[in-house]
């Protein structure tokens, strides 16, 4: 006999065997907002509304409070921020005039903003490379086996927790022509005379802005790429082996191969967080020398709250949103074509 | 069916109990959202106080103040929140704009206070100063708050002699050199002279912020030049804007490299710690020598910065630390009544003593009182600390370029918007060239005045 459900009968009469095999919904008790239904009468109304229509509005219940929550914190600012790039708005009494289309106009034909585009390229590209590079090697050692594995893996994580704030303050530190190590380092071991201004002069100040990027958010590559190497047959590498490919061999035929899609989400996911970096620019360097290491998050940083033009400050962040996206696109046809893959 | 009701507490089912918990939440709801709409109370008021003077003897200071407040004002609570100089006008037009602002917000510059007034931002002030007494004043020393509709926007917690020429007298007569400077000539040459050995010549900032505005701003007074006409045309497309610029560019290498992250804390520190021979600071300097680096207490002195010849008239940059209160503030009576107390003699006197020297009273009543003279390091270093009261109080800044001046409230924007330290940098570090730059400032400046 397949299994039953036995439920508790409201009448209390008699057990009837024909009935053991089958849900009997006609003695269940309401469910919130639908009444009792037996089998076979689905398209008996209650309260007016069919069953089907019955489940459709239970659905709409249960998705509101997402909905709603997307619409608070996701639709209304984004809904806000493309309203108030049509006005002219001073910051701090949110007043302001209908200026139509003129900030977009305005945004595209001022030269801040491509150079800052420029500059939000140059910083993305050179810390992205940097973290791919460093955290897959990085991932290969700890892939390895060796002696205190496990607390390598859980240190060099460091960098990615720490708060951005402590990280740059660090950096500050060690970067201080007068008592940071850097230029101590320097001085003392005659590779420079006098130390070096990391921050105020260029290139210096981009190169020092990737380098403390990559330091940072590198560990991320290391988690995923160091997960997926764990996945990989061990069976491929044995077959290389007498095949006869040596260890740039195995890396460049089987390793890498193998990386491939999770490098792609990487890139991809990577590229949107490291394009829209704030806080790590603006605390090292401040979008200086003048603006050149002003990326767009700053220059909306600065229109909102050093211009007071809240509502150039939207444009600009429509027009990183326009960017952003179009990678948001990039990546969900990734993940789409990886899982029809699959 | 008769149900035995249980009544011992262990008896409580699961069910009771959330029912209970959904039932203690509500009824605190409910009572928050009553507590919310029921008119403050003077129990209820806390308030919330900005400034950006927070060095830690005056965060000292302003604990004694509130805990004395407190105990006068029973229910009402005062919390201190440190914002800082370069950050507070972003931090002021986030809090405007999301109505959250603080009750109380002293030691910002005085032309802050004026361009947030004439926004309707800023609430009048002129029962506090009526209450703190307008007698006790010095003579002009609420001007730089009247605004056009004859009322007062805040008052001034100090004054402030920002622009001083601090030199260490030892390495000067190390170099040989016999007379302090009093033109940027002189200054360079000293500068030159004195730097070596690990020293610098000065600690003047190139960044992209206040400070490096502050100083140009300063230097182009000291060619003779202002940045506005007095009736607020712009005016900084000048020879003396191009003289100032020229000088400027030629102090970078007598600065250390870093120079182009300065604010104001580098600047102190670079001269406090002995790796500057020269510096560019208020009063501070005199505390933080006697308690950082005594070693060269004894061989220092300030005076006015020196001007591009003798025939330019000396100033001294005031930024006129002020008090005033928001608008929005939720708990005006409140506010106003701290704002007063804050000038009570016992708890102002503690205040600027946190920093002798650097902020310099506003009350004639106090700098006279006994209790504020008899500071060991004002009674250390009376010649620098009378010449910077007195200086002080003749002092400008932007929203206050002369007397002939009007109010200039666009002067927060500029300071914000970093056109005049932009400036520096183009020509000091970029090399560009002085009079193109400063014809693109000048139009920067035009659009900030015409928003």
């Amino acid at each position: 006999m397949s299994p039953s459900l036995k439920l508790p009968s409201s009448s209390g009469g008699q057990h009837d065997p024909a009935k053991e095999d089958r849900l009997d919904l006609t003695t269940m008790p309401p469910v919130i907002g639908m009444s009792a239904v037996g089998v076979g009468q689905i398209r008996k109304p209650s309260w007016g509304v069919s069953l089907p229509t019955q489940y459709s509005l239970i659905g709409v219940l249960l998705i509101a409070p997402a909905v709603l929550i997307f619409a608070l914190v996701i639709a209304y600012p984004l809904a806000e921020a493309i309203y108030l790039s049509f006005f002219s708005i001073y910051t701090p009494t949110l007043q302001g005039e209908w200026v139509g289309l003129a900030n977009y106009r305005a945004m595209l034909s001022t030269r801040e903003f491509w150079a800052a585009l420029g500059t939000n390229i140059v910083w993305t590209i050179g810390t992205l490379v940097l973290q791919v590079v460093i955290g897959v090697a990085i991932a290969l050692l700890l892939n390895l086996n060796f002696y205190f594995r496990s607390l390598a893996r859980s240190l060099i994580l460091f960098p990615y927790f720490v708060s951005t704030v402590v990280a740059v303050l660090v950096w500050r530190w060690m970067f201080n022509d007068s008592y940071g190590i850097l230029n101590r380092a320097l001085v003392v071991s005659g590779l420079s005379d006098m130390p070096l201004d990391w921050l105020g002069a260029m290139p210096n100040a981009m190169i020092s802005i990737i380098l403390v990027g990559a330091w940072k958010y590198f560990p991320f590559v290391v988690i995923a790429v160091l997960a997926r190497l764990q996945t990989i047959p061990e069976e491929l590498y044995e077959a290389a082996r007498i095949d006869g490919a040596n260890v740039w061999s195995r890396f460049w035929d089987v390793t890498l191969p193998q990386l491939r899609e999770v490098l792609i989400v990487i890139v991809l996911l990577r590229t949107i967080w490291d394009f829209k970096e704030f806080d790590l620019i603006y605390l090292l360097t401040g979008g200086g020398p003048i603006a050149a290491t002003q990326t767009l998050p700053l220059l909306v940083y600065k229109q909102a709250f050093g211009m007071n033009a809240m509502g150039m400050a939207s444009t600009y962040a429509i027009g990183i949103m326009v960017v952003l996206v179009t990678f948001m696109v990039l990546y969900l046809q990734r993940t789409r074509r990886g899982s029809e893959l699959q | 069916m008769n149900r035995k009701k249980d009544s011992s507490p262990s008896a409580v089912s699961r069910r009771g109990l959330l029912q209970g918990a959904a039932g203690a939440i509500g009824m605190s709801a409910a009572l928050s959202a009553f507590r919310s709409v029921r008119p403050a109370l003077a129990a209820d008021v806390t308030l919330r106080w900005w400034s950006p003077q927070s060095a830690p003897a005056q965060l000292e200071a302003y604990k004694y103040q509130i805990a004395q407040f407190e105990a006068a004002h029973p229910g009402i609570k005062v919390a201190f929140e440190p914002t800082s100089d370069e950050t507070y006008p972003v931090q002021m037009a986030a809090a405007f704009a999301s109505g959250e602002v603080p009750d109380i917000v002293t030691h910002i510059p005085s032309f802050s206070v004026a361009s947030y007034y004439a926004k309707g931002l800023v609430a009048q002030f002129d029962d506090v100063i009526k209450a703190i007494g307008i007698d006790k004043y010095y003579d002009g020393a609420n001007k730089t708050y009247e605004a056009g509709d004859g009322h007062f926007t805040g008052t001034g917690i100090g004054n402030t002699a920002a622009d001083n020429l601090w030199i260490r007298k030892d390495l000067m007569e190390k170099a040989g050199i016999d007379k302090i400077p009093e033109t940027w000539d002189e200054l360079r040459a000293a500068a030159k002279k004195m730097q070596g050995g690990g020293i610098y010549g000065a600690p003047l900032p190139f960044a992209k912020n206040s400070a490096t505005s502050f100083v140009v701003t300063t230097f182009i007074h000291g060619a003779g030049g202002q940045l506005f006409t007095p009736d607020l045309q712009v005016a900084i497309d000048s020879e003396a804007t191009a003289n100032a610029l020229e000088f400027y560019s030629s102090m970078r290498e007598l600065c250390p490299p870093g120079a182009t992250g300065y604010s104001w804390g580098e600047m102190i520190t670079g001269f406090v710690s002995g790796a500057t021979a020269t510096g560019y600071y208020a009063g501070r300097v005199l505390a933080n020598v006697n308690k950082q680096n005594p070693d060269i207490a004894d061989k220092i002195t300030c005076v006015q910065y020196p001007t591009i010849s003798a025939n330019v008239q000396k100033t001294t940059l005031n930024d006129f630390p002020s008090v005033f209160i928001p608008k929005a503030t939720k708990n005006l009576e409140a506010a106003k009544q701290f704002a007063a107390f804050l000038f009570m003699p016992e708890g102002y006197i503690k205040q600027l003593l946190a920093a002798p020297g650097h902020v310099l009273p506003v009350l004639r009543t106090i700098a006279e009182d006994p209790a504020y003279m008899s500071d060991p390091i004002i009674k250390k270093y009376p010649k620098e600390v009378e010449q910077m009261t007195v200086n002080a109080a003749k002092g400008y800044n932007m929203g206050f370029e002369s007397p002939k001046h009007k109010p200039n409230t666009k002067s927060v924007d500029i300071i914000a918007s970093d056109v005049l330290s932009e400036m520096v940098q183009r020509v000091a570090l970029n090399g560009e060239d002085k009079k193109m730059v400063i014809g693109d400032t000048a139009k920067k400046l035009e659009e900030i005045m015409k928003s």
